[in-house]
């Protein structure tokens, strides 16, 4: 998926490890690279995510017993950490299917500044709503 | 992303579909991790799933949101294998695998959903 900016360059998909660690590159190219490595940490994280909702079937203790270890701050902060995952796959898919139906073509280089901004901010406030419980409690409600 | 193909399974109502999907996704997904995290209880307790799957069109979209997933996830990565040209037989047993993990796996997920009791008799609600 190179990019038209003007210097012709092949961007080689079969070799796209290779590619990612190259130096040269262009936002298009990283788009892509991102787009790739976060569609494969969803998928992976669906058929997990199918695994131990797999209790749920043996009822509320097997369930919560396996619950109990997702619900600690390191593992509350990673479920933060894949969002940045669903937040990245999500606005940048959306940017191409526009480029692809929306004449995007023109303009996807200022959404995706627009994309990586509304991600930043969507990012803090899921932060926000993710640990407000937690902060209020610390101050004692 | 522009793809210009000319065999004749060109790939392109996949491409259609991974669009598509992809759209249903962004409402889906990131609505499920609102839902699932506006109260530290709410994605991680037994009783917040068991009181959501009272309601079926709740079921219903979880059934929904588990396909569509699967489906946009494993084309994905067969999209990923296209790009390597392989040899016929190895493209088949790719093509295979994925499908029959998606299978098992899809299957395994209705089986958690409708193995949720209802507390009371409760039709589409
Ligand atoms: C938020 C909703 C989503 C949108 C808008 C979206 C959009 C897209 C689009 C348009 C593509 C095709 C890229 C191309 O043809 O070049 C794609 C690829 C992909 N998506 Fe998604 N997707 C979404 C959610 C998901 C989810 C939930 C998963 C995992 C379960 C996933 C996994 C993948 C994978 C593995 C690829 C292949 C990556 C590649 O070809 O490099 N996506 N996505
Ligand atoms: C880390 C944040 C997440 C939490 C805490 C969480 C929690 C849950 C819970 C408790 C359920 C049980 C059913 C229900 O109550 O609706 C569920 C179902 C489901 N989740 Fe998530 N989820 C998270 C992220 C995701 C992501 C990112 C995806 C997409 C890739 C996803 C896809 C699904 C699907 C497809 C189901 C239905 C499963 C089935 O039918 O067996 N979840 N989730």
């Amino acid at each position: 998926m190179p990019e038209d900016t003007g210097k012709i360059r092949k961007f080689d998909q079969k070799e796209w490890i290779k590619e990612n660690i190259s130096y040269h590159k262009d936002s298009g190219s990283w788009a892509w690279i991102y787009h790739r490595i976060s569609g494969l940490a969803l998928i992976g994280y669906l058929f997990l995510h199918v695994y131990s909702l797999s209790t749920l079937t043996a009822g509320r203790e097997a369930f919560e017993t396996k619950m109990k270890a997702f619900t600690t701050p390191f593992f509350m902060a990673l479920e933060w950490v894949l969002f940045i995952f669903v937040l990245f796959h999500s606005l940048n898919g959306i940017r191409i299917v526009l480029v692809d139906w929306a004449d995007g073509a023109r303009y996807h280089k200022m959404l995706y500044k627009v994309s990586w901004i509304a991600g930043i901010i969507l990012f803090l406030v899921m932060g926000y709503i993710m640990f407000s419980h937690e902060i209020l409690k610390l101050f004692g409600k | 992303m522009y793809k210009y193909q000319s065999s004749k399974n060109s790939g392109a109502k996949s491409w259609v579909f991974q669009r598509i999907s992809g759209l249903a996704l962004v409402v889906l997904m990131i609505g499920h991790y609102i839902l699932m995290h506006y109260h530290p209880d709410s994605g991680h307790t037994y009783d917040a799933v068991l009181g959501r799957m009272q309601f079926s069109w709740y079921r219903i979209i979880d059934l929904v949101f588990l396909t569509l997933g699967m489906y946009h996830g494993l084309n994905g990565i067969w999209g990923i294998f296209r790009d390597y040209n392989l040899k016929p037989w190895l493209k088949i047993s790719v093509l295979t695998s994925l499908f029959i993990l998606g299978i098992a796996f899809v299957a395994w997920g209705y089986n958690i959903i409708f193995s949720i009791p209802y507390l009371r008799n409760i039709t589409l609600n």
